[in-house]
C-alpha cells in the first residue's frame, strides 16, 4: 500500500506555511512552493510525490505505479465541488471505507436522513470486482430514503453505485433529485495517520445550482458524524481480513468484495489477518 | 450500558418487562459495541444495523432481511445475572451459589474512583470483608461500601446506608462517599505509606 495515492490535505487550504500531518505514521508536511504548485515533503526532507486533484493534494510515501484514479465527473460542466472538510476518526482507514459502502446503517445511524424503519430491507443488487480496472463496483443498489440530499424534497427511493479505485478511496453515484438523468458523485478520500486513525476527507460533485455551499457541507459534516460514533466503537479497531470473526449477509457483499480484494492485493495497512 | 467485569466488558440492559440481562458488548455482524444499542420489548438491537437479540443471546431480526429467520449460529455470548435488593450481579463462568447479600442495607449511589482498593482501604481506615464490602459509621449511620475493581488503580464503589436512613442522612452519606473518594484519590497519588 506503500506506492498507493493518499489524499493529504485540501488544496485551497494551503499557505507557504507548512501544513503538518502524517502519513502512515510518517510525519509528513504539506505546502505551497514558490511556483504556486504543492509540495509535500517527509521529515527527513524527501520531496515526496504531488498530485492536485478533486480538490485535495494527493501524495504517497513509495513510488505509485499508477496515476491517481479517474473521475471523469470532475470535468463535467455545471456540477458544483464541494470540499467538505476533514473529520478525524480513531478507526482504521479500511473500517472508514467500508463504513462508507454500507447501506444497511442507515435507517439506525442516518435516522430520518438517509434511511427511516421500517424501511430497512436491503433488495439484492450486483457486485463485482473489475479485473480490467481493477476496481470494486456495486451496482444497483436501491434504497428508500426519507431526504437523500439536501436537494431532494420528501422521501425518495434512491439508486446507488459504488465504486473502489483504490485501498483507502470511494466513490459513490447516487440518484441526483434534479436531474434524474445524471448522478450525484460523493466521494471518501481517506488519509491514513496510523493502523487505527485517520483522517476522513468526504468530497462532492453536485448538480444543485439552490442550497448554499454551507449547507451542503453541514448536510455532509453531519452524516460523517453520525458515522464516527459507530466508527469510534467497533471491535476490533482494524479491519478483520479473515472470515469468522464477523458474520456478514446478503447485504455485505460490497464489504465482502471489498476484504477480498484488500486481501487480494495484500492491502493489509489498517487490516487484521489472524482472529485474535 | 456498558460494564467490566473480571472476565471483560459486557453490555448490561434491562428488557421493558423488568429483567435484566447481560451479553458480550460485541455484535457478531461488524463488532459495533452493543452498549451503544437499545431495547426494544425483550430484545437488545445493535446501533448499527439493528440486528436483535434475546436475553439467551440468539439474534432474532436482521432488519437488512426482514424476511429471513437468523440462523441459530447467530448469537452474542450471554453472562448468568442475579438481581437482588437492588443490585445486578453478573456471573463470570458458573457460580455454585447466590450473590452475597447485605441485610439492613439498601443501594444508595455508585461512583467510580481513580484509586485501587488498598488506596480505599486506607483512606477508609477500614477493611473489606470477603464479600468485597467496606463498613464505616457516620454519626450514628452505618454505610456499607462495595468495591468492584475495574483497573488496578481504578474502582467502582456502590454506595449503601441503612434501610431506614432519614433523607438527610442519605445525602449526608453521598458526601461521605465523595470526602472517601477524593482522600483514596490522594492516597493513590501518593502513595498508601504516605
Amino acid at each position: 500500500m506503500l506506492n498507493e495515492w493518499y489524499p493529504v490535505g485540501l488544496f485551497s487550504q494551503l499557505s507557504k506555511s507548512a501544513y503538518k500531518t502524517a502519513l502512515m505514521g510518517e510525519p509528513i508536511e504539506v505546502s505551497i512552493a514558490a511556483d504556486g504548485n504543492a509540495k509535500v515533503t517527509s521529515h527527513t526532507g524527501r520531496e515526496l510525490p504531488v498530485r492536485v486533484r478533486y480538490g485535495h493534494v494527493w501524495s504517497s510515501l513509495g513510488a505509485p505505479q499508477k496515476e491517481l484514479f479517474a473521475i471523469p465527473e470532475a470535468d463535467q460542466p455545471g456540477r458544483r465541488f464541494v470540499d467538505v472538510g476533514v473529520v478525524r476518526v480513531r478507526c482504521s482507514p479500511l473500517r472508514a471505507v467500508e463504513n462508507f459502502l454500507d447501506i444497511a446503517h442507515f435507517p439506525f445511524v442516518h435516522t430520518d436522513i438517509l434511511g427511516a424503519e421500517p424501511h430497512t430491507e436491503v433488495q439484492n443488487y450486483k457486485v463485482e470486482i473489475r479485473d480490467v480496472e481493477d476496481e470494486v463496483w456495486a451496482t444497483q443498489v436501491k434504497f428508500y430514503q426519507p431526504q437523500a440530499a439536501k436537494s431532494a424534497s420528501g422521501g425518495i427511493t434512491t439508486e446507488y453505485m459504488y465504486r473502489v479505485p483504490a485501498p483507502t478511496c470511494s466513490v459513490l453515484y447516487k440518484t441526483c433529485p434534479p436531474r434524474p438523468s445524471e448522478w450525484d458523485v460523493i466521494t471518501l478520500f481517506v488519509q491514513p495517520l496510523a493502523e487505527d486513525l485517520c483522517d476522513v476527507w468526504p468530497w462532492m460533485a453536485l448538480f444543485d445550482d439552490d442550497t448554499s455551499m454551507t449547507d451542503l457541507i453541514h448536510f455532509q459534516q453531519t452524516i460523517f458524524l453520525q458515522d464516527r460514533s459507530i466508527l469510534e466503537n467497533q471491535i476490533p479497531r482494524l479491519l478483520p481480513l479473515d472470515p469468522g470473526m464477523e458474520i456478514p449477509t446478503r447485504a455485505d457483499l460490497t464489504s465482502v468484495a471489498y476484504r477480498r480484494w484488500l486481501k487480494r492485493h495484500n492491502y493489509t495497512y489498517g487490516a487484521q489477518l489472524v482472529a485474535q | 450500558m456498558p460494564a467490566r467485569t473480571s472476565a471483560g466488558s459486557i453490555a448490561l440492559w434491562r428488557s421493558d418487562s423488568g429483567r435484566p440481562a447481560a451479553s458480550a458488548d460485541r455484535c457478531p455482524h461488524r463488532g459495533m459495541r452493543l452498549s451503544h444499542g437499545f431495547v426494544r420489548g425483550e430484545a437488545l438491537s445493535c446501533i448499527y444495523h439493528g440486528w436483535s437479540y434475546a436475553q439467551a443471546g440468539n439474534c432474532l431480526r436482521i432488519p437488512a432481511h426482514p424476511g429471513l429467520t437468523p440462523p441459530e449460529t447467530i448469537r452474542v455470548a450471554t453472562q448468568q445475572i442475579e438481581e437482588a435488593d437492588g443490585v445486578i450481579w453478573v456471573a463470570v463462568g458458573e457460580p455454585t451459589d447466590q450473590p452475597p447479600r447485605f441485610d439492613g442495607f439498601v443501594p444508595l449511589r455508585s461512583l467510580t474512583a481513580q484509586a485501587g482498593i488498598a488506596a480505599i482501604e486506607a483512606a477508609a481506615g477500614a477493611k473489606k470483608n470477603a464479600n468485597g464490602f467496606l463498613r464505616q459509621s457516620l454519626h450514628s449511620e452505618e454505610i456499607g461500601f462495595l468495591l468492584v475493581e475495574q483497573e488496578p488503580d481504578q474502582t467502582l464503589v456502590h454506595v449503601f446506608i441503612g434501610d431506614n436512613a432519614t433523607p438527610l442522612n442519605r445525602i449526608l452519606a453521598s458526601r461521605a462517599a465523595e470526602a472517601l473518594r477524593r482522600k483514596a484519590e490522594g492516597v493513590q497519588t501518593n502513595g498508601i505509606s504516605a
